[in-house]
Protein backbone atom coordinates (compact mmCIF):
# COMPACT_ATOMS: atom_id res chain seq x y z
CA UNK A 1 0.00 0.00 0.00
CA UNK A 2 2.77 2.36 0.96
CA UNK A 3 4.56 1.37 -2.23
CA UNK A 4 1.55 2.20 -4.38
CA UNK A 5 1.29 5.50 -2.57
CA UNK A 6 4.94 6.13 -3.40
CA UNK A 7 4.30 5.57 -7.11
CA UNK A 8 1.32 7.90 -7.13
CA UNK A 9 3.23 10.49 -5.18
CA UNK A 10 6.12 10.31 -7.64
CA UNK A 11 3.86 10.88 -10.64
CA UNK A 12 2.16 13.79 -8.92
CA UNK A 13 5.48 15.32 -7.92
CA UNK A 14 6.83 14.94 -11.44
CA UNK A 15 3.80 16.68 -12.89
CA UNK A 16 3.67 19.47 -10.34
CA UNK A 17 7.31 20.39 -9.86
CA UNK A 18 8.42 20.02 -13.48
CA UNK A 19 12.00 19.24 -12.65
CA UNK A 20 14.63 19.83 -15.31
CA UNK A 21 16.67 16.81 -16.28
CA UNK A 22 20.32 17.51 -17.01
CA UNK A 23 21.13 17.53 -20.73
CA UNK A 24 23.53 14.62 -20.52
CA UNK A 25 21.05 12.33 -18.84
CA UNK A 26 18.11 13.02 -21.13
CA UNK A 27 18.64 10.20 -23.65
CA UNK A 28 18.89 7.66 -20.83
CA UNK A 29 15.75 8.58 -18.95
CA UNK A 30 13.25 6.76 -21.20
CA UNK A 31 15.35 3.60 -21.20
CA UNK A 32 15.78 3.81 -17.45
CA UNK A 33 12.05 4.21 -16.98
CA UNK A 34 11.31 1.17 -19.12
CA UNK A 35 13.91 -0.86 -17.24
CA UNK A 36 12.42 0.18 -13.92
CA UNK A 37 8.97 -0.77 -15.18
CA UNK A 38 10.35 -4.18 -16.02
CA UNK A 39 11.68 -4.54 -12.48
CA UNK A 40 8.35 -3.45 -11.01
CA UNK A 41 6.42 -5.98 -13.06
CA UNK A 42 8.88 -8.65 -12.02
CA UNK A 43 8.43 -7.71 -8.41
CA UNK A 44 4.68 -7.79 -8.70
CA UNK A 45 4.85 -11.22 -10.22
CA UNK A 46 7.17 -12.45 -7.51
CA UNK A 47 4.77 -11.17 -4.92
CA UNK A 48 1.94 -13.07 -6.51
CA UNK A 49 4.15 -16.13 -6.61
CA UNK A 50 4.62 -15.64 -2.93
CA UNK A 51 8.35 -15.18 -3.15
CA UNK A 52 8.77 -11.45 -3.03
CA UNK A 53 11.91 -10.17 -1.41
CA UNK A 54 12.54 -6.50 -0.98
CA UNK A 55 16.31 -6.83 -1.20
CA UNK A 56 16.07 -8.66 -4.49
CA UNK A 57 13.63 -6.08 -5.70
CA UNK A 58 15.87 -3.17 -4.81
CA UNK A 59 18.90 -4.73 -6.39
CA UNK A 60 17.08 -5.75 -9.56
CA UNK A 61 15.48 -2.35 -9.85
CA UNK A 62 18.75 -0.46 -9.54
CA UNK A 63 20.78 -2.84 -11.66
CA UNK A 64 18.11 -2.86 -14.36
CA UNK A 65 18.22 0.90 -14.57
CA UNK A 66 21.99 1.12 -14.47
CA UNK A 67 22.59 -1.63 -17.00
CA UNK A 68 20.02 -0.25 -19.40
CA UNK A 69 21.51 3.22 -19.20
CA UNK A 70 24.98 1.74 -19.58
CA UNK A 71 24.02 -0.13 -22.72
CA UNK A 72 22.59 3.00 -24.27
CA UNK A 73 25.61 5.01 -23.24
CA UNK A 74 27.89 2.42 -24.80
CA UNK A 75 25.77 2.40 -27.93
CA UNK A 76 26.04 6.16 -28.20
CA UNK A 77 29.79 5.93 -27.94
CA UNK A 78 29.89 3.22 -30.59
CA UNK A 79 27.58 5.14 -32.89
CA UNK A 80 24.76 2.62 -32.72
CA UNK A 81 22.88 4.29 -29.89
CA UNK A 82 19.54 4.40 -31.68
CA UNK A 83 19.61 0.75 -32.68
CA UNK A 84 20.87 -0.40 -29.31
CA UNK A 85 18.26 1.52 -27.36
CA UNK A 86 15.62 0.05 -29.65
CA UNK A 87 17.00 -3.38 -28.86
CA UNK A 88 16.92 -2.72 -25.13
CA UNK A 89 13.35 -1.51 -25.32
CA UNK A 90 12.36 -4.61 -27.31
CA UNK A 91 13.96 -6.98 -24.80
CA UNK A 92 12.47 -5.20 -21.83
CA UNK A 93 9.12 -5.11 -23.56
CA UNK A 94 9.17 -8.84 -24.08
CA UNK A 95 10.02 -9.39 -20.42
CA UNK A 96 7.27 -7.03 -19.31
CA UNK A 97 4.82 -8.93 -21.47
CA UNK A 98 5.75 -12.33 -20.08
CA UNK A 99 5.64 -11.01 -16.53
CA UNK A 100 2.27 -9.46 -17.20
CA UNK A 101 1.10 -12.79 -18.57
CA UNK A 102 1.96 -14.65 -15.37
CA UNK A 103 0.48 -11.85 -13.27
CA UNK A 104 -2.67 -12.21 -15.28
CA UNK A 105 -2.67 -15.95 -14.70
CA UNK A 106 -2.47 -15.35 -11.00
CA UNK A 107 -5.12 -12.72 -10.84
CA UNK A 108 -7.69 -14.09 -13.21
CA UNK A 109 -6.67 -17.73 -13.19
CA UNK A 110 -6.70 -17.62 -16.95
CA UNK B 1 4.22 -5.17 -0.33
CA UNK B 2 3.83 -8.64 1.10
CA UNK B 3 6.05 -8.05 3.98
CA UNK B 4 5.10 -10.58 6.61
CA UNK B 5 5.15 -13.33 4.08
CA UNK B 6 8.74 -12.99 3.11
CA UNK B 7 10.11 -14.59 6.23
CA UNK B 8 11.31 -17.83 4.67
CA UNK B 9 13.38 -16.88 1.71
CA UNK B 10 13.16 -19.24 -1.13
CA UNK B 11 15.47 -19.58 -4.02
CA UNK B 12 13.88 -16.75 -5.89
CA UNK B 13 14.14 -16.07 -9.50
CA UNK B 14 14.76 -12.39 -9.55
CA UNK B 15 11.63 -10.29 -9.66
CA UNK B 16 12.47 -9.17 -13.14
CA UNK B 17 12.82 -12.71 -14.36
CA UNK B 18 10.11 -14.02 -16.66
CA UNK B 19 10.86 -17.54 -15.68
CA UNK B 20 12.03 -18.66 -19.09
CA UNK B 21 15.67 -19.25 -19.74
CA UNK B 22 16.41 -15.79 -21.01
CA UNK B 23 18.65 -13.94 -18.62
CA UNK B 24 18.18 -10.43 -19.81
CA UNK B 25 20.30 -7.48 -18.74
CA UNK B 26 19.45 -5.96 -15.47
CA UNK B 27 17.82 -8.90 -13.84
CA UNK B 28 19.48 -9.39 -10.53
CA UNK B 29 19.55 -13.11 -10.39
CA UNK B 30 20.46 -14.14 -6.94
CA UNK B 31 20.01 -17.83 -6.35
CA UNK B 32 19.73 -18.22 -2.68
CA UNK B 33 19.50 -21.34 -0.72
CA UNK B 34 16.48 -21.65 1.50
CA UNK B 35 17.52 -19.96 4.66
CA UNK B 36 15.83 -21.23 7.68
CA UNK B 37 17.26 -18.31 9.63
CA UNK B 38 14.89 -15.71 8.29
CA UNK B 39 15.85 -12.09 8.80
CA UNK B 40 12.97 -11.06 10.91
CA UNK B 41 10.92 -13.74 12.54
CA UNK B 42 8.54 -11.29 14.21
CA UNK B 43 7.40 -10.23 10.78
CA UNK B 44 5.34 -13.38 10.46
CA UNK B 45 3.36 -13.64 13.60
CA UNK B 46 0.08 -14.68 12.10
CA UNK B 47 1.34 -17.34 9.74
CA UNK B 48 3.17 -19.89 11.79
CA UNK B 49 4.49 -22.20 9.12
CA UNK B 50 6.60 -21.38 6.07
CA UNK B 51 4.26 -23.14 3.60
CA UNK B 52 1.40 -20.82 4.62
CA UNK B 53 2.47 -18.07 2.24
CA UNK B 54 -0.53 -16.77 0.41
CA UNK B 55 -0.26 -16.87 -3.33
CA UNK B 56 -1.99 -15.25 -6.26
CA UNK B 57 -4.79 -12.91 -5.57
CA UNK B 58 -4.65 -13.44 -1.85
CA UNK B 59 -1.06 -12.32 -1.80
CA UNK B 60 -1.93 -9.13 -3.62
CA UNK B 61 -4.81 -8.34 -1.31
CA UNK B 62 -2.78 -9.17 1.77
CA UNK B 63 0.00 -6.90 0.51
CA UNK B 64 -2.36 -4.05 -0.20
CA UNK B 65 -4.38 -4.06 3.01
CA UNK B 66 -3.86 -3.28 5.78
CA UNK B 67 -1.00 -0.89 5.05
CA UNK B 68 2.14 -1.63 6.97
CA UNK B 69 4.95 0.83 7.52
CA UNK B 70 8.10 -1.19 7.47
CA UNK B 71 11.58 -0.61 6.19
CA UNK B 72 11.11 -2.69 3.08
CA UNK B 73 7.82 -1.01 2.27
CA UNK B 74 9.48 2.36 2.57
CA UNK B 75 12.39 1.34 0.36
CA UNK B 76 10.09 0.00 -2.32
CA UNK B 77 7.98 3.12 -2.02
CA UNK B 78 11.04 5.27 -2.53
CA UNK B 79 12.05 3.34 -5.64
CA UNK B 80 8.55 3.54 -7.04
CA UNK B 81 8.55 7.24 -6.27
CA UNK B 82 11.64 7.63 -8.40
CA UNK B 83 9.99 5.57 -11.13
CA UNK B 84 6.86 7.71 -11.04
CA UNK B 85 8.96 10.84 -11.17
CA UNK B 86 10.91 9.60 -14.18
CA UNK B 87 7.72 8.46 -15.86
CA UNK B 88 6.05 11.83 -15.44
CA UNK B 89 9.13 13.74 -16.60
CA UNK B 90 9.56 11.54 -19.62
CA UNK B 91 5.92 11.68 -20.62
CA UNK B 92 5.96 15.44 -20.40
CA UNK B 93 9.21 15.70 -22.30
CA UNK B 94 7.93 13.38 -25.01
CA UNK B 95 4.71 15.32 -25.42
CA UNK B 96 6.59 18.60 -25.87
CA UNK B 97 7.90 18.81 -29.40
CA UNK B 98 11.05 20.84 -29.08
CA UNK B 99 12.39 18.91 -26.15
CA UNK B 100 11.83 15.72 -28.11
CA UNK B 101 14.14 17.14 -30.75
CA UNK B 102 16.55 18.33 -28.11
CA UNK B 103 16.94 14.85 -26.75
CA UNK B 104 17.36 13.27 -30.17
CA UNK B 105 20.64 11.98 -31.50
CA UNK B 106 22.49 13.70 -34.35
CA UNK B 107 21.79 10.90 -36.83
CA UNK B 108 18.11 11.03 -35.91
CA UNK B 109 18.15 14.76 -36.43
CA UNK B 110 19.74 14.35 -39.85
CA UNK B 111 17.12 11.79 -40.78
CA UNK B 112 14.32 14.02 -39.55
CA UNK B 113 15.74 16.93 -41.50
CA UNK B 114 15.98 14.99 -44.74
CA UNK B 115 12.47 13.65 -44.20
CA UNK B 116 11.26 17.19 -43.76
CA UNK B 117 13.04 18.30 -46.90
CA UNK B 118 11.46 15.49 -48.89
CA UNK B 119 8.11 16.38 -47.50
CA UNK B 120 8.62 20.07 -48.27
CA UNK B 121 9.46 19.18 -51.86
CA UNK B 122 6.38 17.04 -52.21
CA UNK B 123 4.17 19.69 -50.71
CA UNK B 124 5.74 22.32 -52.96
CA UNK B 125 4.94 20.22 -56.02
CA UNK B 126 1.43 19.71 -54.81
CA UNK B 127 1.03 23.42 -54.20
CA UNK B 128 2.21 24.26 -57.72
CA UNK B 129 -0.20 21.77 -59.23
CA UNK B 130 -3.06 23.13 -57.19
CA UNK B 131 -2.23 26.71 -58.11
CA UNK B 132 -2.18 25.78 -61.78
CA UNK B 133 -5.54 24.14 -61.38
CA UNK B 134 -6.87 27.20 -59.64
CA UNK B 135 -5.70 29.46 -62.46
CA UNK B 136 -7.38 27.17 -64.98
CA UNK B 137 -10.58 27.21 -63.00
CA UNK B 138 -10.51 30.96 -62.65
CA UNK B 139 -10.06 31.59 -66.37
CA UNK B 140 -12.68 29.03 -67.28
CA UNK B 141 -15.12 30.45 -64.79
CA UNK B 142 -14.43 33.92 -66.19
CA UNK B 143 -15.27 32.60 -69.64
CA UNK B 144 -18.38 30.93 -68.35
CA UNK B 145 -19.38 34.14 -66.62
CA UNK B 146 -18.91 36.11 -69.84
CA UNK B 147 -20.93 33.58 -71.81
CA UNK B 148 -23.67 33.69 -69.21
CA UNK B 149 -23.70 37.48 -69.30
CA UNK B 150 -23.99 37.51 -73.08
CA UNK B 151 -26.72 34.93 -72.92
CA UNK B 152 -28.68 37.01 -70.43
CA UNK B 153 -28.21 40.11 -72.59
CA UNK B 154 -29.42 38.26 -75.64
CA UNK B 155 -32.35 36.88 -73.71
CA UNK B 156 -33.38 40.41 -72.77
CA UNK B 157 -33.13 41.61 -76.35
CA UNK B 158 -35.10 38.67 -77.66
CA UNK B 159 -37.59 39.06 -74.83
CA UNK B 160 -38.36 42.58 -75.99
CA UNK B 161 -38.98 41.29 -79.48
CA UNK B 162 -41.08 38.39 -78.29
CA UNK B 163 -42.96 40.54 -75.82
CA UNK B 164 -42.03 38.45 -72.80
CA UNK B 165 -40.30 41.29 -70.96
CA UNK B 166 -41.33 44.87 -70.34
CA UNK B 167 -39.48 47.63 -72.16
CA UNK B 168 -39.08 51.34 -71.78
CA UNK B 169 -37.37 54.09 -73.71
CA UNK B 170 -37.99 57.08 -75.93
CA UNK B 171 -40.94 56.88 -78.28
CA UNK B 172 -44.40 58.19 -78.95
CA UNK B 173 -47.86 57.70 -77.58
CA UNK B 174 -50.71 57.73 -80.09
CA UNK B 175 -54.14 58.30 -78.58
CA UNK B 176 -57.11 57.58 -80.86
CA UNK B 177 -60.56 58.57 -79.65
CA UNK B 178 -63.39 57.04 -81.55
CA UNK B 179 -66.70 58.70 -80.65
CA UNK B 180 -68.53 57.14 -83.63
CA UNK B 181 -67.13 53.67 -83.43
CA UNK B 182 -65.70 53.96 -86.89
CA UNK B 183 -62.23 52.61 -86.21
CA UNK B 184 -61.69 49.17 -87.67
CA UNK B 185 -59.06 46.59 -87.08
CA UNK B 186 -57.34 47.27 -90.38
CA UNK B 187 -56.78 50.88 -89.39
CA UNK B 188 -55.00 49.82 -86.22
CA UNK B 189 -53.04 47.29 -88.26
CA UNK B 190 -52.03 50.10 -90.64
CA UNK B 191 -50.84 52.17 -87.69
CA UNK B 192 -48.81 49.26 -86.32
CA UNK B 193 -47.25 48.53 -89.70
CA UNK B 194 -46.41 52.16 -90.21
CA UNK B 195 -44.76 52.30 -86.80
CA UNK B 196 -42.83 49.14 -87.48
CA UNK B 197 -41.64 50.42 -90.79
CA UNK B 198 -40.44 53.54 -89.02
CA UNK B 199 -38.37 51.46 -86.65
CA UNK B 200 -40.57 50.95 -83.60
CA UNK B 201 -39.05 48.28 -81.41
CA UNK B 202 -41.83 47.58 -78.96
CA UNK B 203 -45.50 48.36 -79.36
CA UNK B 204 -48.57 47.87 -77.23
CA UNK B 205 -52.18 48.85 -77.88
CA UNK B 206 -54.08 49.42 -74.66
CA UNK B 207 -53.09 46.34 -72.66
CA UNK B 208 -52.08 44.09 -75.55
CA UNK B 209 -48.48 43.67 -76.58
CA UNK B 210 -47.95 43.71 -80.32
CA UNK B 211 -45.52 41.05 -81.53
CA UNK B 212 -44.81 39.26 -84.78
CA UNK B 213 -47.74 36.89 -84.43
CA UNK B 214 -50.32 39.43 -83.37
CA UNK B 215 -53.55 39.39 -85.34
CA UNK B 216 -56.35 41.96 -85.60
CA UNK B 217 -59.99 41.01 -86.09
CA UNK B 218 -63.35 42.78 -86.22
CA UNK B 219 -66.11 41.14 -84.34
CA UNK B 220 -69.55 42.66 -83.92
CA UNK B 221 -68.18 46.13 -84.57
CA UNK B 222 -65.53 45.65 -81.90
CA UNK B 223 -61.84 45.33 -82.51
CA UNK B 224 -60.08 42.29 -81.14
CA UNK B 225 -56.33 41.97 -80.94
CA UNK B 226 -55.02 38.46 -80.40
CA UNK B 227 -58.56 37.59 -79.49
CA UNK B 228 -58.74 40.14 -76.71
CA UNK B 229 -61.32 42.87 -77.08
CA UNK B 230 -59.96 46.38 -77.07
CA UNK B 231 -62.13 49.46 -77.07
CA UNK B 232 -61.71 53.19 -77.65
CA UNK B 233 -59.84 55.18 -76.75
CA UNK B 234 -57.01 53.26 -78.32
CA UNK B 235 -53.65 54.13 -76.79
CA UNK B 236 -50.72 52.97 -78.88
CA UNK B 237 -47.37 53.06 -77.12
CA UNK B 238 -44.37 52.63 -79.40
CA UNK B 239 -40.70 52.70 -78.44
CA UNK B 240 -38.41 53.94 -81.14
CA UNK B 241 -36.85 57.12 -82.44
CA UNK B 242 -39.60 59.74 -81.98
CA UNK B 243 -38.28 61.88 -84.84
CA UNK B 244 -38.85 58.92 -87.16
CA UNK B 245 -42.07 57.59 -85.68
CA UNK B 246 -44.10 60.79 -85.63
CA UNK B 247 -43.53 61.88 -89.26
CA UNK B 248 -44.23 58.32 -90.39
CA UNK B 249 -47.72 58.62 -88.95
CA UNK B 250 -48.24 62.14 -90.26
CA UNK B 251 -47.35 61.63 -93.89
CA UNK B 252 -50.11 62.80 -96.29
CA UNK B 253 -52.59 60.03 -96.85
CA UNK B 254 -51.07 58.19 -93.94
CA UNK B 255 -52.45 56.78 -90.73
CA UNK B 256 -53.44 60.02 -89.07
CA UNK B 257 -55.20 61.42 -92.09
CA UNK B 258 -57.17 58.29 -92.78
CA UNK B 259 -58.21 58.07 -89.13
CA UNK B 260 -59.32 61.67 -89.09
CA UNK B 261 -61.28 61.03 -92.23
CA UNK B 262 -63.30 58.53 -90.16
CA UNK B 263 -64.01 61.26 -87.59
CA UNK B 264 -61.61 59.77 -85.10
CA UNK B 265 -59.57 62.09 -82.90
CA UNK B 266 -55.83 61.50 -83.04
CA UNK B 267 -53.34 62.93 -80.57
CA UNK B 268 -49.60 62.17 -80.77
CA UNK B 269 -47.40 62.83 -77.77
CA UNK B 270 -43.71 62.39 -77.16
CA UNK B 271 -43.32 61.51 -73.47
CA UNK B 272 -39.87 61.45 -71.84
CA UNK B 273 -40.06 57.67 -71.57
CA UNK B 274 -42.59 55.33 -73.06
CA UNK B 275 -43.28 52.25 -71.02
CA UNK B 276 -44.38 49.09 -72.79
CA UNK B 277 -45.26 46.77 -69.98
CA UNK B 278 -47.94 44.52 -71.41
CA UNK B 279 -46.51 41.02 -71.59
CA UNK B 280 -47.06 37.89 -73.58
CA UNK B 281 -46.28 34.47 -72.22
CA UNK B 282 -43.39 32.77 -73.93
CA UNK B 283 -44.64 30.00 -76.16
CA UNK B 284 -42.60 26.95 -76.82
CA UNK B 285 -42.86 26.01 -80.47
CA UNK B 286 -44.26 22.55 -80.98
CA UNK B 287 -42.38 21.64 -84.14
CA UNK B 288 -39.70 24.16 -84.89
CA UNK B 289 -36.43 23.53 -83.13
CA UNK B 290 -33.32 25.64 -83.04
CA UNK B 291 -30.93 24.37 -85.66
CA UNK B 292 -27.90 26.13 -84.28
Amino acid sequence: MIAVLGLVLGVVAGILTRPVVPMGLEPYLPIAVVAALDAVFGGLRAMLDGMFDDKVFVVSFLSNVVVAALIVFLGDKLGVGAQLSTGVVVVLGIRIFSNAASIRRHLFRA
Amino acid sequence: MSDPERAPREPDPAPGEPGQASPAPGSARKPQAPEPAAPDPPAAPATPGPPARPRGRDALLAGLWPPRVTRSQLIVAALLFVLGLGLAIQVRAASADDSALRGARPEDLVRILSDLEDRTGRLEDEKNALEEQRTDLETSSDQAEEARRQTAERERQLGILAGTVAAEGPGIELRVTDPRGAVRADMLLDAVQELRAAGAEAIQINEVRIVAGTFFTDENGQVRIDGRAVSAPYVIDAIGRPQDLEPALNIPGGVVQSLEKEQAGVVIERPETVVVDALRSAERPDYAQSSS
